[in-house]
């Protein structure tokens, strides 16, 4: 793998140091700009959530069924484990096809994807996905 | 700045890092604050994987995905969390609780 | 590929509390009562099995603590997370059911058939399991991404217990504050984790104490980079363990969970903590002394500032629960005393810092359940007993209960046929040993001001009348875990001699290491 160099003499942080501060001002000098120069005007249909575009039905405070957040967090959860297939499914085919790691390294990512479905089973025991 | 060096990621990191912090310790929104949380966990991702490339080995790679599930599982718990206050006080706002002083 | 195999068969205590974990979650699932009633005996099972595989000598391989810190140590530390572990089940095996009183039509759908949403006994109990296991595989880390899971999995599922341990938005509360502080604190012992591997390009243990040995032996200070990622490290992982400049949650989330749940925030993470502590700075250790002078200072000065803060503010509580609470921070302000000075082998039987440390954490452990077991024995006015009036009497009432609420804190407070004495003049001494005089000065004047809290909550059980409100709970298993902890606490302490030769050959290991590391360095 490349490796980044060390190289680290202090001038190499004077440009971040500027760009921070540019960020910076640029950030605030917007914000000033349009409070001192831009027109400011209120209203009923200025006011309302899309100026140009459909009428808004109800409250966007509605509250969402706390299913939605259930399914939510297991989306997230199981969404993860799909990070750990990435490395492993980058290294199986280095492998050489008589190799006898083979039968291993198959076998502990079939054990991590039956935990998976361990979880996925008891999510589904639980009532995650049922929507009444 | 004619090519990336060590510090140059580090320095992301460690910003990230400490705005991150900052944002915890002064906002007191739930939700933002969380966001603020996983701000710091990004700071560290980015310095694990400036790092391992520096080192030039993987652990530090390795490193980054299990921190990326830590942060997930936190997520799913700070949601459930969050949305379990919110319907029993009806805001997030940290300043609102005061139950649990004396 | 055996390599992974290797490490499996040193995981068999944690794998048969993950398996156990998981049954218990199926076992909860199921729509009879009667079934779901079992799931507090999968995990008594669970723990049994454990602590069998580690009698037999299964999973005490010599990694993680054992490396660190001598031979048999990841199998002393193992084996009192599973004895405290029984303790802490035989304590909270009821809450469940407490919880199921208090929403009893909470068990039936709509349409009357059985909804799994809404019984949690068997996550309850799952996480309590998989909280233990964290502990206990911290003992066995040897890798700072293995460190870094096993804190995160012993602190994760205490948030949920928590949260859910009572129906009262002080639980929830706390559980948020308990949560959100808590990923604070990982994010800030992850960085100082990162910060080490990138200043060595190393995660593995073994592999960090080679290095800095190499450099200390070619008389190089220890990197700036390696040294602020310790002391980042040291400070979140003060967090579990409840100690300056982190402690300030404890108080509220300690009164906010229900006692049971608190007698294991207690015990649990707390041990993680020092486990992990341990491990921290033995990476550091061959640098030796002059090398880790910062290191040194900052333990001495959240010693000093722990147990100052802890004491002085349970002085102006009048509930027994945060009593209680900073009573455990000061605690983690004695036990630092005994890492500081890490670097130095002791010269007498007294000197070895790290074996008292963990002795401590035993006789600690064994008292703090006690305490937190008796006042979850008792009730007010619908609630769980909380302030120095529901305890009135208490001697009285329940000449047992009172007895074991006494050896209890009269163990904290470290008097001299208890466990906790024996432990504090281990403790203190080894500190002695090593010329820290003036930081155990400071924690002795410190237990005298305990002393006024401890015994105010012995007098609250002896010298007051009975506060009419105050009723016993139905809870005999939470009894029994009550007075078997306080019969520990006395009989370790009479015959704690043993345990503290065992603590002893357990750290001999580390001497050994210790002696070899300077003979080598000019």
């Amino acid at each position: 793998m490349p490796s980044i160099p060390a190289a680290d003499p202090f001038s190499h942080y004077a440009p971040i140091g500027v760009l921070l501060l540019m960020a910076a001002a640029f950030g605030l000098g917007n914000l000033l700009l349009t409070s001192i120069i831009g027109p400011s005007r209120h209203g009923k249909i200025k006011g309302m959530v899309y100026e140009s575009g459909m009428n808004p039905i109800g409250s966007a405070k509605r509250r969402f069924n706390v299913r939605f957040y259930i399914v939510a967090m297991s989306f997230l959860v199981f969404d993860v484990e799909i990070v750990f297939l990435y490395p492993w499914a980058i290294t199986f085919p280095s492998l050489a096809p008589d190799s006898e790691l083979a039968p291993w390294f198959l076998g502990r990512m079939l054990f991590f994807v039956l935990t998976t479905l361990i979880a996925y089973a008891y999510a589904w025991r639980k009532g995650v996905f049922r929507y009444d | 700045m004619h090519h990336a060096v060590l510090s140059h990621f580090l320095l992301t990191g460690a910003v990230l890092f400490v705005l991150g912090l900052i944002g915890f310790l002064s906002r007191r929104n739930l939700i933002v604050m969380f966001l603020c949380t996983e701000m710091m966990f990004q700071g560290v991702v980015v310095t694990l994987g400036a790092f391992s490339r520096f080192h030039a080995n993987d652990t530090g790679q390795t490193f980054v995905i299990f921190v990326l599930t830590i942060a997930a599982a936190e997520a799913a718990l700070a949601l459930g969390l969050v949305v379990l206050l919110f319907r029993r006080r009806g805001t997030l706002d940290v300043q609102a609780w005061g139950r649990l002083r004396g | 590929m055996t390599h992974m195999l290797d490490k499996i068969v040193t995981l068999w205590p944690e794998v048969a509390l993950l398996v156990g974990a998981c049954v218990c979650l199926a076992v909860g699932l199921s729509p009879r009562a009667g079934t779901r009633l079992l799931c507090a005996w999968v995990a008594g099972l669970s723990l049994v099995a454990a602590g069998g595989l580690l009698a037999f000598g299964v999973g005490q391989a010599d990694q993680g603590l054992a490396a660190a810190a001598g031979t048999g140590m990841t199998g002393f530390v193992k084996a009192a997370i599973v004895g405290v572990g029984l303790l802490l089940l035989l304590v909270a095996a009821s809450v469940p059911s407490e919880l199921e009183r208090d929403a009893p039509g909470g068990l039936v759908d709509g349409d009357g058939k059985f909804d799994p949403g809404s019984v949690m006994r068997g996550e309850f109990f799952a996480f309590f399991l998989f909280s233990l296991a964290g502990a206990m595989l911290c003992a066995g880390a040897n890798d700072l991404v293995w460190l870094f899971l096993a804190l995160e999995l012993t602190s994760l599922p205490t948030y949920v217990l928590v949260a859910t341990s009572r129906d009262r938005a002080d639980a929830q509360e706390s559980a948020v504050k308990y949560f959100f502080l808590g990923a604070m604190a990982a994010a800030v012992f992850l960085y100082g984790f990162t910060l080490i591997y990138g200043s060595t390009g190393l995660t593995n243990f073994d592999a960090i104490r080679a290095y800095v040995a190499a450099f200390a032996d070619s008389g190089e200070p220890l990197a700036p980079l390696l040294r602020t990622g310790l002391i980042l490290a040291i400070l979140g992982v003060s967090f579990k363990i409840a100690a300056v400049p982190m402690h300030f949650y404890a108080a509220d989330v300690y009164q906010g969970a229900a006692t049971p749940v608190t007698a294991m925030l207690a015990f649990v993470p707390k041990t993680a903590g020092f486990v992990s502590l341990i491990l921290l700075l033995s990476l550091v250790q061959p640098a030796g002394a002059e090398a880790t002078r910062a290191v040194t200072w900052l333990l001495c000065l959240m010693a000093a500032l722990t147990m100052t803060v802890g004491n002085v503010l349970g002085l102006l509580q009048h509930n027994v629960k945060r009593v209680l609470a900073y009573s455990s921070i000061a605690h983690s302000g004695y036990i630092l005393v005994g890492l500081v000075g890490f670097t130095e082998a002791g010269s007498t039987a007294l000197g070895n810092g790290t074996a008292a440390v963990l002795f401590y954490l035993v006789a600690y452990g064994l008292a703090t359940v006690g305490a937190f077991a008796v006042l979850g024995c008792i009730g007010s006015r619908g609630d769980e007993a909380q302030t120095y009036d529901d305890l009135a009497g208490l001697g009285r009432r329940h000449p047992v209960l009172g007895a074991a609420m006494l050896i209890s804190v009269l163990s904290l407070l470290g008097l001299p046929p208890m466990i906790g004495f024996i432990g504090k003049i281990y403790l203190f001494g080894s500190a002695i040993d090593r010329g820290y005089t003036l930081l155990v000065i400071i924690a002795v004047l410190n237990s005298a001001v305990s002393a006024v809290y401890y015994l105010r909550i012995a007098a609250a059980c002896y010298f007051r009348d009975p506060a009419a409100e105050t009723v016993s709970l139905a809870v005999p298993w939470r009894r029994a875990g009550a007075v078997l902890a306080a019969i520990s606490a006395l009989v370790l302490g009479v015959a704690g001699g043993r345990l503290v030769d065992a603590a002893h050959v357990a750290t001999a290991g580390q001497a050994q290491a210790v002696a070899h590391v300077s003979s080598v360095a000019p």
